[in-house]
């Protein structure tokens, strides 16, 4: 059953343009300049009930705006939703029973007095009836460990803690469907771990659907089954985690470095990356023409970008090793982060699509300015 | 809907009211200052009257010891349910209202409940300082009579739930102009000047007259006036008024808000 379903969504912000000097200022007040934002343009999917699904994008894709529009807050400009059944937008109300929402940058919980009043508030708010609140708030505070600090105002708490509480009150008139925008913001390694296991503890034991938007790829790959990929409004990919790890499964960094200078060539794959032997050629750092050029000099080490699908890994490294004696040779996977900042690089969406769509086994891998990978010095 | 659902569904808005009365009283500081501004306030008008009197028996039919009563309930109106609209405006423009909005609540109850939660406690301890300085600056109002009393606390009460429709009607302007602090500064003004600094019967004539189709003088003369000079059924009558601008108010903010609530847009997150 889909718990979820948007379709041609769009949202379109109208903002007066602020215009500088006092002049300007007395003629917009009488005639102001507007201008119009497209932050959503016509993003269509389905979620199923049970899932946890990555909502991704970069900076002001617009993630938080499509979770506004899901949850009843803004009313689309374009196009429908349908959250359980119910219009968002037209039964607003009747929505807000069912599902929670938890806005990473923002509190739910009233800042200055313990989070245990604001669950007792919670419960009110949501008509439980008291003892059922005890109950299930008894089995919260036990499942997210917040005994220490249900007694301590909000404000006391590390952003970790109150996060924490913020989700466990969330859940706390057990909705259907959890919408979480960037849950796991500014958190660390610990505190992150710790929030994507009691979410993916959540959607199993109480069988709640998250719906997740994050920048934090750990977050996706550990928790997700499913992402969705928007850019510039538009949604560009819509896949399972498995397929897009995948992709980045099919992709190996290759590294080797010689004892001595070598000088060769291997067909249809260049190095992203090489050091020259000579110090005159060691301007030769990542970008197709310039790695060409090098690829005249002798190396002494290099890096390559595999794609498995259109070279053998083991042929590459016979070949590698027949060239000379080898001092360090690296395998590694392409991170998932690659991709997705391949796709996110894009200028457009449609360009952002066509970067999401796996690369053709004939296409030379080429080099990718925004990979990490590149910026690492090899030596 | 049964009984137990109704007194549920209130009673979500009471654990609101009574939340934002724990958030005020978390620390005994929160008053000192309005305390402190509204003692200042009566003494130095208490001053003014002296000197205003000094040599008069009445001036617009009242003596000193009424138009220091008078102001000193007038104001509790002020202090105690005056400043909701900086709350509310704060909520609507920061993206805080996506919580708001995301509750099974009534958006305008719910910040009905949230205001007078902690409305309630400021006007409280207003008015009871206002009752011991009337004491001392004063004595006992001229012609005090219990049911008096009675009466200006309800009509303080009233006074109070039309500041907040009155004000959360302008703070809602912020769907349509994102700076709405201007309107608000108006309604402050004027609600000085009409009720609450003088008694209208201070005011000219024709000002008396347009003050009397607007809901100012509900804000704080009503109250004043019943504290210090009207006849049983002079009060009936200006509670009657009260309660007449609340009707509308209410129905106003309902309106601001069906009107305007699709145009929000939600700053940041
Ligand atoms: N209230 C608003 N008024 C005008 N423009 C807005 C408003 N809210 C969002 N936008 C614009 O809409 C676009 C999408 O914003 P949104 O907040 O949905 O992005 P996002 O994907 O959540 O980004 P981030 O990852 O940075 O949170 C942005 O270009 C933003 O500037
Ligand atoms: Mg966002």
């Amino acid at each position: 059953m889909n718990v979820i379903e948007a379709e041609g969504l769009e949202k379109t912000f109208t903002t007066r343009v602020k215009p500088e000097g006092l002049k300007a200022s007395f003629a917009s007040l009488v005639k102001p300049r507007m201008r119009e934002v497209a932050a959503v343009k016509g993003v269509s999917f389905e979620v199923e009930s049970g899932e946890v699904l990555a909502f991704l994008g970069p900076n002001g894709a617009g993630k938080s705006t499509t979770i506004k529009m899901l949850t009843g807050i803004l009313a689309p400009s374009a196009g429908k939703a349908r959250v359980l059944g119910l219009d968002p937008a037209k039964e607003r109300l009747e929505l807000s029973r069912y599902i929670g929402a938890v806005f990473g940058q923002r509190s739910q919980l009233w800042f200055h007095l313990p989070p245990a009043d604001s669950f007792r508030l919670i419960g009110a708010i949501y008509e439980i009836d008291e003892s059922d609140r005890i109950w299930r708030q008894a089995e919260l505070v036990e499942r997210f460990g917040l005994a220490p600090y249900m007694d301590v105002p909000v404000r006391k708490l590390s952003l970790g803690e109150r996060i924490r509480c913020e989700i466990a009150a969330s859940l706390l008139p057990c909705p259907q469907v959890l919408f979480l925008d960037e849950p796991t913001i500014g958190l660390d390694v610990i505190a992150k771990r710790e929030i994507r296991l009691l979410l993916a503890e959540a959607a199993e034991v109480d069988d709640v659907t998250v719906f997740l938007t994050s920048h934090d790829i750990g977050d996706i790959e550990k928790l997700c089954k499913r992402a969705i990929i928007i850019h510039h409004g538009e949604v560009v990919v819509d896949e399972s985690m498995k397929d897009l790890r995948h992709r980045a499964l099919a992709r190996k960094l290759v590294g080797v470095k010689y004892a001595e200078p070598v000088r060769f060539q291997i067909d249809g794959l260049s190095p992203v990356k090489v050091k020259a032997a000579d110090v005159a050629g060691a301007a030769g750092i990542a970008g197709a023409a310039g790695v060409a050029g090098a690829g005249d000099g002798a190396w002494t080490a290099a890096s390559f970008e595999v794609d498995t699908r259109c070279h053998q890994l083991p042929d590459l490294i016979r070949a590698l090793a027949e060239k000379g004696e080898i001092l360090d040779l690296t395998v590694e996977d392409e991170p998932l982060e690659n991709i997705i900042a391949g796709i996110y690089g894009a200028q457009s969406g449609a360009e952002a699509a066509a970067a999401a769509r796996p690369r053709t086994a004939s296409a030379p891998a080429a080099p990718q300015t925004t990979a990490p990978a590149g910026e690492k010095a090899f030596s | 809907m049964t009984a137990s659902a109704a007194v549920r569904r209130l009673g979500k808005y009471r654990e609101v009211a009574r939340m934002s009365a724990r958030n005020k009283l978390r620390y005994r500081g929160n008053f000192a200052g309005s305390m402190l501004t509204y003692g200042l306030f009566v003494y130095v008008f208490s001053r003014i009257w002296a000197a205003a009197y000094a040599g008069k028996a009445g001036i617009a039919g009242y003596d000193y010891s009424m138009s220091v009563w008078y102001f000193i309930i007038a104001e509790v109106s002020v202090f105690g349910f005056g400043r909701f609209f900086w709350n509310l405006a704060e909520d609507l423009k920061s993206g805080q209202v996506a919580y708001l909005l995301a509750k099974p609540y009534g958006f305008i109850g719910y910040h009905f409940a949230q205001a007078m939660g902690q409305g309630l406690l400021d006007a409280g301890v207003i008015f009871l300082e206002g009752l011991a300085a009337g004491l001392i600056l004063a004595g006992l109002p001229p012609n005090f009579m219990l049911w008096r009393l009675a009466l200006v606390m309800v009509s303080l009460l009233i006074a109070g739930c039309l500041q907040f429709f009155l004000q959360m009607s302008i703070a809602m302007t912020a769907f349509w102009v994102e700076e709405n602090a201007a309107f608000f500064w108006i309604f402050q003004k004027l609600a000085l000047v009409v009720g609450t600094l003088l008694p209208l019967e201070f005011l000219p004539l024709w000002a008396q007259t347009a003050a009397v189709w607007t809901p100012l003088p509900s804000l704080s003369y009503a109250p004043g006036r019943i504290a210090v000079a009207a006849s049983p059924g002079e009060s009936l009558v200006l509670m009657g008024l009260q309660l007449a601008w609340l009707a509308a108010a209410t129905l106003l903010s309902r309106l601001v808000f069906m009107a305007g609530h699709r145009k929000i847009s939600i700053q940041g997150g």
